[in-house]
């Protein structure tokens, strides 16, 4: 169903992109550019983890390991070594496909909820020692980033704009990497082993080494993140940048808006932010437990009467407007 | 050194029994559906709840409390297999994973906003249904609360509590082979006591990590767990 969305759309994609690209200039309130920058930076996480996640059904829920270890790098070189953010997101990413190696390794032997848990260890094993060492990276207290100004190469930006573009753009390199992997023999072997893994490599696939490949890009796409936050937030500490709630975003989106799906993490995370950004202007911040009260209400609503995920509305209003041509018509009723 | 020894010891054990209760109704839920109950962990936090109020407006002992709060827990454990877990039996990984993960948010988050603003208990209403899966879930749960009560003594109640249990006793089952009684139970001692030896040995924070190290270095040598085959 979603491959007749984006088969077809590509006039559709390049509204989105115009509309994307023109947002912030329309409207320009610093609250909604905030809105938007979160919504961009969580839909490429979600993005990220839909690879892994979606495709493969490896429901992670230690993707903050990678955020964290993306953000840590690029703010250890920035800060003891002086090297840019700009060298420092792609080592951030380096670092996190290194450490995807071993953490796979032990991992993968787990299945499903099991697998789920060892991965929360793992990125919690992440935090505990992220704290414990002071000397290396600032322990619990964390650090404030250097304000440099306004400094392009330093991945530091007065204006909120260039946050967005840069947030737009990581969202669209994403999509596009999982667009060329959603048609690739890569894709059907991931749809294969997430299918049913022993079936998959009862006909030849070897699931592990899968597994591991897409557990790398995941991981790399994830550890960017982390490093455009600390650059957007200016701090860091254990708790924020392995944060729970990162892992358990990532997969959130994913599974609302549809998992295994090239737009499911983007309408997943468009339903939650503007829930939670209106949550927000109605009771006021301080109300910590209502957003993620709410949220989990959307999820169990999703699960129990739309597992495939809002998507699906979509592409099946899609099909009730647009009866473009007979074959579309005829294959809608399997879509459903 | 050897009474600070001993005395590491006996509190590892203290909470090592807490985790197996927590670990034994995760895997008493897996053993009948096959579902991994993410939410285990706040059933702790309600059964401390329950025991917590019962203690302040009523000075019931939490020790005593356990009367109430595990037959509660039953019932709560009952009308969750009726109304959510039946509803994903059959269907995959994710729907199961998260529908108890999303209960997980819920209840954390409700916790929040009840128990931070004002202290109030909640209402539960009685019912006597019992059908085997019901009954599993609800002793299940009632261990939950169990364990709970165990812990007011001696632990404070925050509506994020769940978190620590959980997770240990996801450790646990993991460790103890999953779908394995015993093995939770064995694993949750051990993992007791080396998180208490960690803490007074290595340092206050060190009780984690080597709980961890050992899940790690477990399913590095021994995917299968410590006690017998693998199973899916």
């Amino acid at each position: 169903m979603t491959r007749r969305l984006i088969a077809s759309p590509a006039p559709w994609v390049g509204l989105l992109a115009a509309i994307a690209l023109l947002l912030p200039l329309a409207i320009s309130s610093p609250f909604a550019i905030d809105v938007f920058i979160r919504v961009l930076l969580f839909a490429f996480i979600g993005v990220a983890w839909n690879l892994m996640g979606g495709y493969a059904k490896q429901l992670s829920l230690g993707h903050a390991a990678y955020f964290g270890l993306g953000a840590y790098t690029s703010t250890i070189l920035l800060i003891r070594f002086g090297i840019s953010p700009w060298i420092g997101i792609v080592a951030g990413g380096m670092v996190a496909m290194l450490a995807s190696l071993p953490i796979g390794a032990l991992c993968f032997r787990l299945r499903g909820p099991y697998f789920a848990i060892a991965t929360i260890a793992t990125a919690q094993v992440l935090m505990l020692l992220f704290l414990k060492f002071r000397d290396f990276a600032w322990g619990a207290e964390g650090t404030t980033l250097p304000n440099l100004g306004d400094a392009p190469l330093m991945m530091q930006f007065d204006s909120k704009l260039a946050y967005y573009y840069l947030a737009l753009a990581l969202l669209a390199m994403g999509l596009a990497i999982t667009w060329c992997i959603e048609r690739s023999w890569m894709g059907y072997y991931l749809v294969a082993v997430g299918e049913d893994e022993d079936a998959a490599e009862a006909i030849g696939v070897d699931t592990l080494r899968i597994k591991r490949q897409i557990y790398l890009i995941s991981a790399f796409l994830t550890a960017l993140a982390g490093t455009f936050y600390v650059q957007y937030i200016y701090f860091i500490d254990p708790n924020v940048a392995f944060s729970f709630n990162i892992s358990v975003e990532a997969a959130l989106v994913s599974i609302v808006g549809g998992i295994g799906t090239l737009w499911g993490p983007v309408i997943g995370t468009v339903l939650l932010e503007a829930t939670s950004a209106l949550l927000q202007s109605w009771l006021g911040s301080g109300h910590g437990g209502v957003q993620l009260t709410v949220y989990s209400l959307i999820l169990m609503a999703v699960i129990l009467w739309r597992p495939a995920g809002l998507i699906g509305i979509l592409t099946d209003a899609g099909a009730r407007f647009a009866p473009a041509s007979l074959a579309h018509a005829k294959e809608a009723p399997l879509d459903g | 050194m050897l009474a600070t020894l001993a005395q590491a010891v006996i509190n590892g054990l203290l909470i090592g029994g807490i985790y197996a209760l927590v670990s034994i109704g995760v895997t008493l839920i897996f053993g009948v559906v096959k579902i991994v109950n993410f939410a285990q962990g706040e059933f702790v936090m309600i059964g401390m709840y329950i025991s917590f109020f019962l203690a302040n407006r009523f000075g019931i002992d939490p020790l005593a409390s356990l009367l109430i709060s595990m037959p509660v827990l039953f019932v709560i454990g009952v009308l969750l297999q009726h109304f959510l877990i039946r509803r994903v039996l059959a269907l995959g990984d994710m729907p199961q994973i998260f529908l108890t993960f999303a209960l997980s948010l819920l209840l954390m988050n409700v916790g929040l906003l009840m128990f931070t603003a004002n202290y109030r208990t909640v209402q539960t209403a009685y019912s006597e249904a019992a059908i085997h899966i019901c009954v599993a879930v609800g002793v299940s749960l009632a261990l939950a609360g169990a364990a709970g009560s165990l812990l007011m003594p001696f632990y404070p109640a925050y509506p994020m509590v769940g978190q620590v249990f959980v997770l240990m006793a996801f450790v646990a089952v993991v460790l103890g082979t999953l779908g394995n009684v015993t093995g939770a139970l064995i694993a949750s001692l051990m993992m007791g006591v080396a998180e208490s030896l960690g803490v007074q040995f290595v340092g206050a924070d060190s009780g984690l990590i080597v709980v961890f190290v050992m899940l790690l270095a477990t399913l590095a040598l021994r995917p299968s767990g410590l006690f017998g085959g693998w199973s899916r």
